[in-house]
């Protein structure tokens, strides 16, 4: 393991931080990333129910398999469509 | 985890969803990664269970779903 | 620690080198002595064979005599090493044993093997273990996954380029530059207030890419930084392109290796483009100042990532700026002058130093904006080509700063809002109150001289509102 000496003037935490939230989803697409588990689709589309139910847009994406991290241009397209992103389902 | 580390990374916020069995090996990588991204757990197991079970587990983790997704919420 | 002999005679081997298999037969010759010899090997406690040798398994014994060569003969005098004899060289360790034919068969010499001590793994476990300065910030565990240099990015620590990871081995070398403890407290850096330790300010140092003897004139550039005058708050915090720009005099320059020839404003010299970094990294990282945050600067400039020079004095027709500043010329100092830039200057036709300034003149007229005049300082960059016609014509830099202030001395009316067809420019009430206004304060214009040998340019380097309402150009002597 790498250990690092802190460089700043230690007022936040050593680990790096989660992203800024939004204060609602009105705003922004929400992402829903379907892991390609079985049965994650139903969980997933009743999330979509859900969230299209309060007027958020969602938009669908699927990762090629689930035992691999996604690939960069499926992230970087992500990130450029959506606001914030649910991924499920992991067993 | 790996997806919604690299997505936070790009700035996205981000909510992972797993089953309870998960939450371990979840620490574990987020040791590994150095973060720790917000998840949400559902009722282990998940493979076998009807539309109408698994539509019950959704509504049941949506509102932690959302607090993940928005600001003043403790992550 | 102890040596493992408070007098006598003491002999640093290894198996793995032939010049101490060659030296056996010495090491016997010793032993007959009355006060014997202590052998101590680095990697095996049975050579040589019928020694009874101390085995230095974890190399303490050998770091603590700075062993760099096996074999290495010492005589100890009351436990410190008095003297030595690195390799095989009959008449060194006959000086070190007093004693006279020494290993007769024997060439005259034979030279040693790197000690393991100075193995790199060795070298940094050593380094870090014997480190007299326990070192007190927060150590980041990073994950087992993380690679170092994406982890210095995601934690928000660099300033957009790669930095070097600041392990503790890495900072533990860096602090070896300084005669200062790791704890000492530097200053509090604006703005977040933070306490700048010498540590901390090693830490970046070392992410700049900056080597330990660089890092007296980082950390002067940081105690200049924090001092009232030069209000780093106000220079990160401003819409204005500037940031600190580092002036190196003195001594130092040539020993750490700077550059002030070809290419000085440019890349490719390690202590002038890391030392500046290292700078901005701190006022980053301790001071709290980033882009976006405190830093709202409109379109910023390099400078604030690394902006460092040091004055070619040896070539120069006149003295230092530091001088200028009441140093002597054999201190070394780093100046620092809240500024952005360079503007170019071409002037590759005068052959009088009358036309060189007027030259210098209209070009520095374009400082901030022609009708603005009081507000911003400036350091001229003069090349050699340009300075060699003042040199020739006896101008010191006091009689080139008359010139430039006398011919900068502009009618008010050209220079009030609205003239010219503009409505930047001065308030137009100054009409009324006086006929000229001098483009540059007395403090305000400083000339400096440095650069390649060829090329009849020289740069201004254009500063942010000067003095007490901005930020006043300081000098600190670099000595720790």
């Amino acid at each position: 393991m790498t250990t690092l000496l802190d460089p700043t003037s230690e007022r936040t935490t050593g680990e790096r931080p989660i992203s800024a939230r939004p204060a609602d989803l009105a705003d922004g697409t929400v992402g829903l990333l379907d892991i390609s588990k079985p049965r994650g689709d139903v969980f997933i589309s009743r999330l979509d129910e859900l969230l299209t139910e309060m007027g958020v847009a969602v938009r669908h994406y699927r990762k090629p398999t689930f035992s691999k991290p996604a690939p960069l241009d499926l992230r970087c397209q992500i990130a450029a469509e959506c606001g914030a992103v649910i991924e499920a389902l992991a067993d | 985890m790996h997806d919604i580390v690299g997505l936070e990374d790009l700035g996205v916020p981000g909510v992972f969803v797993a089953s309870d069995r998960f939450a371990q090996a979840a620490d574990a990588q987020g040791e590994a990664l150095g973060m720790h991204p917000i998840r949400v757990l559902t009722d282990h197991p998940i493979q076998q269970r009807t539309d109408e079970e698994m539509r019950a587990l959704a509504e049941a983790a949506f509102p932690e779903i959302l607090a993940a997704l928005t600001a003043g919420q403790p992550s | 620690m102890s040596l493992p002999i408070a007098d006598g005679l003491l002999v640093v081997v290894k198996d793995d080198c032939e010049t101490c298999h060659l030296v056996v037969p010495v090491l016997a010759e010793l032993a007959g002595r009355e006060d014997g010899v202590a052998v101590v090997s680095q990697d095996r406690a049975d050579f040589p064979e019928g020694f009874d040798a101390i085995h230095d398994r974890q190399l303490d014994i050998s770091w603590h005599l700075g062993t760099e060569t096996t074999p290495t003969v010492y005589r100890i005098d009351d436990g410190e090493a008095v003297d030595e004899q690195a390799g095989w060289y009959r008449a060194g360790w006959e000086r070190v044993t007093g004693m006279t034919g020494l290993g007769a068969g024997l060439p005259e010499q034979r030279p040693g093997c790197g000690s393991d001590t100075m193995l790199p793994d060795n070298y940094q476990r050593l380094l870090r273990r014997h480190s007299p300065y326990p070192m007190s910030s927060r150590r980041v565990d990073l994950g087992t996954a993380e690679d170092p240099v994406e982890a210095a990015y995601a934690r928000g620590w660099t300033d957009g380029l790669p930095v070097v990871p600041p392990t503790e081995e890495r900072v533990a070398r860096m602090l070896e530059g300084t005669d200062l403890p790791p704890g000492h407290v530097l200053c509090t850096l604006p703005p977040d207030l933070a306490e700048c330790t010498v540590e901390k300010v090693a830490i970046n140092a070392v992410m700049a890419g900056c080597r330990p003897e660089y890092l007296p004139v980082v950390l002067a550039a940081v105690e200049a930084a924090a001092g009232r005058g030069f209000n780093i708050h106000g220079v990160s915090a401003t819409t204005y392109f500037s940031g600190p720009v580092l002036i190196v005099n003195g001594p130092v320059r040539r020993r750490i290796g700077m550059n002030s020839g070809v290419n000085v404003l440019g890349q490719g010299n390690r202590a002038n483009l890391t030392i500046g970094r290292a700078l901005n990294l701190v006022v980053r990282n301790v001071g709290g100042a980033r882009p976006g945050g405190v830093d709202q600067a409109t379109f910023g400039s390099p400078s604030k990532l690394s902006f460092c020079f040091p004055e070619d004095e040896e070539g120069s027709p006149w003295e230092s700026l530091a001088v200028q500043r009441g140093f002597g010329p054999e201190e070394s100092t780093v100046t620092l002058f809240a500024a952005h830039g360079p503007i170019e200057v071409v002037d590759q036709k005068s052959r009088t130093p009358e036309s060189l300034a007027r030259t210098l003149a209209l070009q520095l007229r374009m400082v901030a904006h022609p009708k603005l005049a009081g507000m911003s300082e400036a350091v001229v960059v003069v090349s050699p080509e340009h300075a060699r016609l003042f040199r020739e014509a006896g101008w010191t830099k006091p009689r080139l700063g008359e010139e430039i202030h006398s011919l900068l001395t502009l009618p008010v009316s050209e220079m009030v809002a609205g003239a010219g067809g503009t409505a930047e420019g001065m308030p137009p009430w100054l009409a009324d109150q006086r006929q000229e206004l001098t483009k540059f304060s007395p403090e305000g214009l400083w000339f400096v001289h440095a650069g390649g040998g060829a090329g009849g340019f020289s740069a201004i380097i254009s500063g942010w509102v000067g003095g007490r309402a901005g930020s006043e150009m300081t000098t600190v002597a670099i000595d720790h």
